[in-house]
Order: C-alpha cells, then sequence, then structure tokens
C-alpha cells in the first residue's frame, strides 16, 4: 500500500478533530474527499504533511513502507508528500527561485540524486512555469509575497510540479481561483499525473472534480470517512449537499 | 572610586585639563554625577544598564605607541587606523585630519542641549583623552574607512570625534570596531553637514564579550543637507548607539538604520532623538533586531517636530525577532509634533520566528533549521540589499553567517 491511514484519531488544543479515520491510497490512483466546513479535511492534510500543532491520539500512517510519525516535516516531503496549501504563506524577502532550487535539491539529496545545477534549473523553471501561464517576472519576486489568490495557487502548482511528488495533497486548491485559473491549475495537475504517483485533492465542490477525474470519492463528516465510492458520489453531493451523510 | 575622585587623580591624563574653561565645565559635570539621583524612570541613558559598573570605573589611558596610519591608497579613498581614539595630522586639498581641540570641545559642550541628560556624553566630556576632527573639503566627494584599534587591556578609552562635510561635499565613511580586549570605549561623534553636503556613515561593530562599546552622535543638517546613518552590531559585548539629531535647515535629511544581531547575554541599547526644527525635512528611521539565548535589547526613538517645521515627513519603524523565550526587546517609538502639517508615522512588531513560515519552508523539503536561518536572512533581507556599497556587503554577508552557524 502506497498510503494506508488506519484508525487514525487526533485532537487540538481538546477538541477532537479526527476520529478513527481509515484511508488508503495505491500508487497512480487520485482519490477525492468532499466534506462540509469544519469536518477535518485540512486537519487530515496538515497532520499528513508532518504539523506539529496536533496531538495523535490513536492509530497508523504508512506512507512507501515508512511508518510516517516516524519522519518529520522535511523528511516526508524529501520522501514525496507534497502539500499544495490552502492559505499559502507569505514569506517575504525569500525568493522563489532560490528557494525552489533549495527545495528540490534537499529532495534529491536524500534520493541519493545528484543535485542539480543553477543552469539546469533556470531551465526546469521557466520551462513549468510557462505551461502554468506563469510570467516569468513572478519568479523574481518573493514567495507568495503581494501575489493575488489565484497566483498563489498556481504557485503552488509549479512547486508542485518542479518537486515531482509521489503523493501531492492539493487542500482546497479550487477556492479563490476563477473558472480561466482553475483550468490552468487542473491542467498542471492532469500532466503530472502518471502510475507511479498519486493525489489526494480535498474540495467543497465538484466543480474541480470535472477536470480531475478522481478514482475515489470520500464524504468526510465529523473526523471520519462515512462514505467512499466513484465520481457519483460527487455528484449527489453537488445535488443534495452533504446533509444526507450527517 | 567617585566620579571626582577618580577625575582628579588622573586629569593630568585627560584633555584641556589646564583649560579655565573646559574646568568650569567639568566641575559642572562633577556635581551632576554627585547630585543626581540617577532618575532611572525617566531618563533613557539609564535604562537597561548596570549605571555602576560605567561609573565606578578604573580610569586607564595609554598614549599609542603605533603612529596611526592614513592612506590614501587610491584617488579619494583614504584609510584610517586609529589607535587607542588617535589619528595622527594629515592635509591635503581635499580633507584635513587634526587632533580634536579645546575649541571643539566647547564648540559642542556650550551649544549641545539635547544630550544634557545623558550621562555617557556627560563622562566623556569628563574623561577625555583621545580624538580627532575630519574636515572634508568643499565640493569634493570621499570615501574614508577608519579602523578603530584598541591595543591594551583594561583602557578606558574616551574619544570625541568632529566630522564636518563643508559645502557641496560627499561623504562615505566606513567605521570599523572589532576589539578583542577586555576595555572601554566611549565615542562622541560630532558631525556637522553644511548646505548641500552627504554624510554615508557605516559603523560596523564586532567586539568580543568584555569589550564595552559606547557611541554616541549627533549630527546638524543644514540646507539640503543628508546624513545617513546605518549601524550593524555584530557585538559579543555590550553596545550603545544613541544617535541624536537636529535638522536645522530646509530640505534637509536624515535616515537613520540599525540592525542587532544579539546572543548569549548581551545588550544592545538603542536611541534616537530627531529633531525637525525646519521646514521640509525628512528623517527615516528603520531599526530591527534579531535576539537569542538571553540577550536584550531597547530601542526609545523620540522624532520631534517644532512648530515651525511644516511639510515634515518622519518614519519610525522597528522590528525584532526573538529567537527564544528567554531574549527580551523593548521598544518604544514616540512622535511629539507641534506643526499642523506633516507626514509621520511610526510602527513596531517583536515576536519570534513565524511557525507558519517554518512549516511551510520545511514541507518543501528545507530543514528547520535552515528555515529559521532562511526566515532571519529574509528579516533583513531589504535592509542588507540596500548596502551599495560593495566591500560593506561582502563584510556583513560574512558576519551574517557566523551569526546564523549559532542559531541552533
Amino acid at each position: 500500500m502506497f498510503l494506508e491511514i488506519k484508525d487514525l484519531s487526533v485532537k487540538i488544543e481538546n477538541k477532537n478533530i479526527l476520529k478513527k479515520l481509515n484511508l488508503n491510497i495505491n500508487k497512480g490512483e487520485v482519490h477525492a474527499i468532499m466534506g462540509p466546513n469544519g469536518c477535518g479535511k485540512s486537519t487530515l492534510a496538515n497532520v499528513l504533511a508532518g504539523k506539529e500543532d496536533y496531538e495523535i491520539l490513536n492509530g497508523k500512517i504508512n506512507f512507501k513502507d515508512n511508518d510516517l510519525f516516524d519522519l518529520n516535516i522535511e523528511e516526508r516531503a524529501q520522501e514525496g508528500m507534497f502539500l499544495a496549501f490552502q492559505y499559502p504563506v507569505e514569506i517575504p524577502g525569500v525568493n522563489i527561485t532560490p528557494f525552489l532550487h533549495s527545495a528540490i535539491n534537499s529532495k534529491r539529496k536524500r534520493m541519493n540524486e545528484e543535485e542539480i545545477d543553477n543552469l539546469s534549473f533556470a531551465k526546469l523553471l521557466k520551462s513549468k512555469a510557462s505551461d502554468l501561464g506563469i510570467n516569468i517576472d513572478m519568479l523574481k519576486r518573493s514567495v507568495n509575497t503581494g501575489f493575488s489568490g489565484g497566483e498563489k495557487k498556481r504557485y503552488e502548482i509549479l512547486q508542485m510540479s518542479i518537486l515531482n511528488p509521489d503523493l501531492a495533497i492539493l487542500d482546497e486548491t479550487d477556492s479563490g481561483l476563477d473558472i480561466d485559473a482553475l483550468k490552468i491549475v487542473t491542467d498542471g495537475v492532469n500532466k503530472l499525473k502518471s502510475k507511479d504517483n498519486s493525489f489526494l485533492i480535498i474540495t467543497h465542490y465538484q466543480k474541480l472534480l470535472d477536470y480531475i477525474k478522481p478514482d475515489y470519492v470520500h464524504v468526510m463528516v465529523d473526523g471520519s470517512i462515512v462514505k467512499s465510492g466513484g465520481s457519483e458520489i460527487a455528484a449527489e453531493i453537488e445535488k443534495d449537499g452533504f446533509q444526507k451523510f450527517q | 572610586m567617585n566620579i571626582k575622585d577618580n577625575y582628579l587623580k588622573n586629569r593630568k591624563n585627560i584633555f584641556f585639563s589646564l583649560n579655565k574653561d573646559i574646568q568650569n565645565h567639568r566641575e559642572k559635570l562633577i556635581n551632576i554625577f554627585e547630585n543626581d539621583s540617577f532618575d532611572r524612570k525617566n531618563n533613557e541613558s539609564l535604562k537597561n544598564i548596570n549605571l555602576k559598573n560605567f561609573i565606578d570605573f578604573n580610569y586607564k589611558y595609554l598614549i599609542p605607541e603605533e603612529t596611526t596610519v592614513i592612506n590614501n591608497n587610491q584617488e579619494n579613498n583614504y584609510s584610517i587606523v586609529s589607535v587607542n581614539g588617535q589619528c595622527s595630522s594629515f592635509k591635503d586639498d581635499k580633507i584635513e585630519i587634526t587632533k580634536i581641540s579645546d575649541e571643539d570641545y566647547n564648540d559642542f559642550s556650550e551649544n549641545n542641549t539635547i544630550e544634557k541628560n545623558d550621562h555617557f556624553v556627560n563622562l566623556n566630556s569628563l574623561f577625555l583623552n583621545s580624538g580627532f576632527k575630519i574636515i572634508i573639503k568643499k565640493n569634493n566627494n570621499i570615501k574614508i574607512k577608519i579602523s578603530n584599534i584598541v591595543t591594551d587591556d583594561d583602557l578606558t578609552i574616551f574619544q570625541k570625534n568632529n566630522i564636518i562635510c563643508e559645502e557641496g561635499s560627499s561623504l562615505n565613511l566606513i567605521e570599523e570596531y572589532e576589539n578583542k580586549n577586555n576595555a572601554t570605549s566611549n565615542i562622541l561623534n560630532v558631525i556637522k553637514l553644511e548646505k548641500n553636503s552627504q554624510l554615508y556613515h557605516y559603523l560596523i561593530q564586532d567586539n568580543s564579550p568584555n569589550f564595552n562599546l559606547i557611541i554616541t552622535s549627533h549630527s546638524s543638517c543644514k540646507k539640503n543637507s543628508t546624513y545617513n546613518q546605518k549601524v550593524y552590531n555584530f557585538s559579543e559585548g555590550y553596545v550603545r548607539n544613541f544617535h541624536y539629531s537636529e535638522l536645522i535647515e530646509t530640505n534637509s535629511e536624515t535616515n537613520l538604520q540599525g540592525i542587532f544581531f544579539l546572543k548569549n547575554n548581551n545588550t544592545s541599547n538603542n536611541k534616537t532623538f530627531v529633531k525637525h526644527l525646519a521646514e521640509d525635512c525628512k528623517s527615516n528611521q528603520v531599526y530591527k533586531g534579531i535576539l537569542n539565548d538571553r540577550s536584550k535589547a531597547t530601542y526609545f526613538s523620540n522624532t520631534q517636530v517644532d512648530q515651525v517645521a511644516q511639510k515634515t515627513e518622519g518614519y519610525q519603524l522597528s522590528k525584532g525577532i526573538l529567537l527564544s523565550d528567554n531574549a527580551s526587546y523593548f521598544s518604544k517609538p514616540e512622535l511629539k509634533i507641534y506643526a499642523d502639517d506633516v507626514k509621520c508615522n511610526h510602527g513596531s512588531t517583536i515576536g519570534p520566528i513565524d511557525e507558519n513560515a517554518i512549516f511551510y519552508l520545511r514541507s518543501r523539503g528545507m530543514s528547520k533549521i535552515a528555515a529559521t536561518k532562511i526566515l532571519i536572512s529574509s528579516f533583513i533581507n531589504e535592509e542588507l540589499s540596500s548596502i551599495d556599497n560593495e566591500q560593506m556587503s561582502e563584510i556583513i554577508q560574512k558576519k551574517l553567517v557566523r551569526y546564523l552557524s549559532k542559531v541552533k
């Protein structure tokens, strides 16, 4: 199993968020999690990425034959996990290009691969940015600083395509995107999709799933997955809302 | 030993002690020390410092055996090694350097009003044992680098320098303080900018833990003149940087910037007092501190806009990153405005490093320590990238790398 989440219970500040959650993802699969506000979707994404604010009460997560809890945040990223943030953090003064260059090389180092040199990286970055309709001038700016909501999301996808993760978690990447930006972002995801990587897409709406076809859709309510199935579930939610699952 | 006895015992080694007027002035200063109850609540020169260490001291001064060197290595570029606060005389058609004179002493002491409550300035006047005057002659564009060397342990340097930029001149002045001795330097720089002149004043401070550095500077700017000060404090010993600025004629400007990198038990006290005394003048202040371990810093800033100083622009900003729960930074930017057509603002933010930013960077594969270092560098990126002197920029980058190597 590529990612196996078993009986995961998590709390933050005395509030139980995830309650005995189970989820299995195989290599090459696209999974979507849909659920109402506050059901724990972003908590799951953050726990997978290793955010330290949460207390793990119970459960296990295996990722590529590693106990995920044995890996710290950066080790998870270096092992091939990528979280596209719902609210990407602005970091003034940290230039995008050297930051991404350093990020890709930290992963390569862990994989015992040769580091990518400045010139090759610049070419790679330019080509990926062009695919996503990102202006080259934007790459001279600081990370997420002064970006519009849509630019931030596009920049998250640019990072994802550069880092080429094994498991990409997209936390409400569609929020704040107009229809054209949504198309560009989802094209970026579709280009990256292969039999060797997997996606976990967190969303409220079916719209995103019109562009990225999931293999499985899960409904999450009150910290647990209450229903799993195919794309038909997304259509069901779009029609009737989450009420019937609660 | 009390101040009076200390002075009387050593006065033969103190500048101008035979000058009657100066004697009278010093008697007044002794009275201030003897009668002052050291009002720590209202006197900012006394806050967050153990004054006893500086008042009750063993005076020791050595006239340097090494002669100071003034090199005019490239056209308009001078380098000076000042030893124990002394500098030998030099004169060409562009600059003139002389030993500080009793006239210079009187010129400052009699006309000075704003530092009168500053006990360290008073100590400097009382025990003055070194100093020099630099004049940049009219319409010249000059670069000077001064390395300040203290030769022996236990020395107490009381140094007064006068820097005068004549009309239309421009001076790029780099001062380095890198001392390893167990000593104290109390330095007063009195800076005068004549009409249409400019001074870019960089101070690099990187002393060992037992070296105390007290720098007070006073600038006065005439019409269309600009004083720019940038202080980079990497010292492991105590540093006090106080700057008093007077914008006395129209269209004059002062830009003050300080960045301090503290660790262990170190303290850095910073104070600025900018007086807008004429129309259409600008002042801009940015002070940033990175504090680790149990270090402590203060930033007291006072910008005062006189009634006649219409169209003033005055800005104050201080920011601090606390890398440890035991580090502390006290910041108090103040504006006193008596004119009604001004643009002024002030702000201050102090806190730990942004955990969300750390998480973001780590989630891309960067280690926690690398993420912390990159965020520290980004915090001062704007100030460091604005250094327009390549040599300075390289020096500061090296020192920053050294500081960051100790951040865990």
